[in-house]
């Protein structure tokens, strides 16, 4: 029976432990990352926070923020909505100037409500349509929504691939429906028959009868708009069925992790991205190898976008010369940073007046077990 | 006596809770106030007449539907709320009338279809519940007197919908219906044998449970202003099962103890970092093979150590004539 109490008063001195942390001196500048470090999102959202953090480090040994140090809590939202809104909540009461994520678009949907009613501007890393056109002056992009990726493939399909017949294969959920809707309404623009409207479960295994029936339909070319492991299953039904025809993708499909576990099935394969980790910029290539040398691994968008969020907060604050977060907010709808510049942003970047972002893009391929691009799209 | 004083206590509690915290905090009070109805109503089904349902968090995504429906088109909150409660009443009806004549781990395996059934509903119909995207934005209720949109104020609001519907429940177990489910759930075949109509008996444990799915759902819309058909997936149902089974099923304070467990204490534990959530399901799975009767069943025993032991209370009453 010891032991038993032992248990309890273990578990009351845990319960007790909780609300008593440290005190924070008042020199800094908290901008707390609330993301996706646990559930289906984590491998976004931890590549997201740990490329927030190199920024933190390189900007706090720089001198910080007008002579402010940034303090970077991590917050969990275990890719759960509601807690992702109760985080943020919290952020907002723990004194967050800005608040970085989250990356999955179900959630940021939700917490970029609370962000907004007590006016802490957020940088997100989702890509879904709705989020920059809900009217919202506090939430800012660090990639392009999906209205801007999947035109960028049109003219690709068009005139390059010059198909008439076209497939989608895509999951259901908030992000592959944003996906879906706009590229359907383009397909119709130009006059691309879709003849294959195929959706998955997030998490789906088995994609036999998806590609099964994209080989019947006879389209000429397939987009799929998946997650990466759901993207990796695909690939791989796909060259077990000896679908023969190109596989396009947006974001995802070329990303090093589809290609490790699709192994070699992902071959060939196209992609738009807005942000390649391969991309033959120094300043990203720099990046990378940074974020390899910390943590040992390869990074992917996500980790870039993370990066350039925080240099983001810190070159706008400079601009307006104090902590405010309204004026930091209207100063960076319609800025545009120039990355010769402004470094920390590798790549030129512009917000609109919605949060809106965009910069120039790439088309990727993969060969050799590896991405590697082939064209770049200038920023639209 | 001491149990009233107790009762006392508790309430106090509940009432100073929010006072002096951060919006987070009573966020997280609200939080687990709702989920603590959707288990008061599950135990009902589980812990009183024992039968298995994982469809719970379906029902609470009826409530939240119907409630964000009908208030984004301009309805006051206490209109919504009753229709929402009255839909998860009927669609329990519906689907325990047919469901309930399997028993037991069948029963469990219908409205685990339920749940998936609901979630590709909520999804597909793009037209009626927005699909993927999910409908934000509902206005929180506004009394005149008291307007919920402050999260203090909407933290009290949640609490009297809380009180007003243990109230209810406690004298539903009480009332011969009450009796009729423990009878049911101790010896299915004795309760027949004395004429009670089990078929019945068991469809009303069921669509009540689901009505009180139905009101945390109606609380869940305004509370999160946002609803998505994974908030109400399969997982969430067994979310609401893992809160009747920790904190003790059939005993009635238990889902609140057990919403407790499974909302605060992981927030309690995000002080250890990167290892709340196994230290969590730690403490879990601990209690589990400790104490399969769960907290409330955790604190008999500790009771029973330092006093003599008694027979429960509603065993006894239920053995009167």
């Amino acid at each position: 029976m010891k032991r038993r109490q032992l248990f309890a008063v273990a578990a009351a001195g845990l319960l007790l432990a909780g609300p008593f942390r440290p005190a924070q001196a008042e020199d800094v500048v908290k901008i707390p990352c609330v993301c996706e470090l646990s559930g289906a999102g984590a491998v976004s959202g931890t590549n997201y926070r740990d490329g927030a953090h190199i920024a933190v480090d390189e900007i706090n040994a720089a001198g910080g923020i007008l002579g402010r140090k940034i303090v970077m809590a991590d917050m969990d939202t275990q890719t759960d909505p509601q807690i992702s809104r109760a985080l943020v909540q919290k952020a907002i009461d723990d004194g967050a100037y800005a608040i970085m994520g989250t990356v999955y678009s179900g959630s940021t949907i939700v917490n970029m409500m609370v962000a907004q009613q007590a006016g802490v501007p957020q940088f997100t890393g989702s890509e879904a349509p709705n989020i920059t056109a809900k009217g919202n002056p506090y939430i800012f992009r660090t990639s392009s929504g999906a209205q801007k990726g999947v035109p960028a493939l049109t003219a690709y399909f068009k005139d390059q691939l010059k198909v008439g017949k076209i497939a989608i294969a895509w999951v259901n959920n908030d992000f592959g429906k944003g996906g879906h809707d706009v590229f359907v309404k383009e397909m119709k623009r130009v006059g691309i028959d879709l003849v294959a409207d195929v959706p998955s479960e997030q998490g789906q295994a088995d994609f036999s009868a998806d590609v099964a029936k994209i080989r019947q339909s006879g389209a000429q070319a397939v987009f799929v708009y998946l997650n990466e492991e759901e993207d990796a299953r695909f690939l791989k039904e796909a060259k077990k069925q000896g679908l023969a025809v190109p596989l396009v993708g947006e974001v995802t499909l070329t990303g090093q992790k589809v290609i490790d576990l699709a192994g070699g099935a992902a071959e060939g394969a196209y992609a738009h991205v807005g942000l390649a980790t391969s991309a033959p910029v120094p300043a990203i290539e720099a990046f990378v190898a940074k974020f390899k040398k910390r943590y040992g691994r390869d990074t992917d968008h996500n980790g870039i976008k993370g990066y350039i969020g925080v240099y983001a907060i810190k070159y706008a604050t400079e601009m307006v010369g104090k902590f405010d977060r309204k004026a930091l907010a209207e100063k960076l709808h319609g800025l545009t940073l120039d990355a010769s510049k402004y470094p920390g942003m590798l790549l030129t970047t512009s917000w609109d007046k919605t949060g809106e972002l965009s910069r120039e893009s790439f088309m990727t391929e993969v060969k050799g077990g590896k991405q590697v691009v082939i064209g770049t799209v200038p920023a639209n | 006596m001491k149990r009233l004083l107790l009762l006392g206590l508790g309430l106090v509690a509940l009432l100073v809770a929010p006072l002096g915290q951060g919006t987070y905090v009573t966020y997280l009070l609200c939080s687990w106030l709702t989920f603590g109805i959707a288990a008061m109503g599950l135990n009902l089904t589980l812990g009183y007449a024992g039968q298995i349902s994982l469809a719970q968090a379906s029902f609470m995504g009826i409530g939240a539907y119907v409630t964000a429906l009908l208030t984004l088109a301009g309805w006051p909150w206490l209109a919504a709320m009753p229709l929402a409660v009255a839909a998860c009443f009927l669609v329990g009806l519906a689907l325990g009338f047919p469901a309930l004549r399997v028993q037991g781990h069948f029963l469990a395996f219908v409205t685990l279809a339920f749940n998936t059934l609901f979630f590709l509903v909520a999804r597909n119909e793009d037209g009626l519940t927005g699909g993927p995207y999910g409908l934000s934005g509902m206005p929180r209720p506004d009394f005149g007197l008291l307007d919920t949109a402050q999260q203090p104020a909407f933290y009290y609001f949640t609490l009297a919908v809380f009180l007003a519907a243990a109230v209810l429940l406690w004298g539903i177990v009480r009332s011969p219906w009450g009796r009729a489910f423990k009878g049911l759930r101790e010896n299915p075949i004795r309760a027949e044998s004395l004429g009670l109509d089990t078929r019945r008996i068991t469809l009303m444990a069921f669509a009540i449970g689901s009505a009180y799915g139905g009101l945390a759902g109606a609380l869940f819309s305004p509370l999160v202003q946002y609803v998505e058909p994974g908030s109400f997936a399969f997982a969430q149902s067994l979310r609401i099962l893992l809160m009747v089974v920790v904190g003790g099923a059939g005993f009635f304070f238990a889902p609140m103890l057990g919403a407790a467990m499974v909302i605060l204490l992981p927030e309690v534990l995000r002080f250890t970092e990167g290892y709340y959530l196994m230290i969590y399901a730690g403490a879990v799975i601990v209690l589990m093979v400790v104490c399969p009767e769960g907290l409330i069943g955790l604190g008999g025993r500790l009771r029973d150590r330092f006093q003599a032991p008694r027979p429960r209370g509603d065993l006894q009453e239920g053995a009167r004539p």
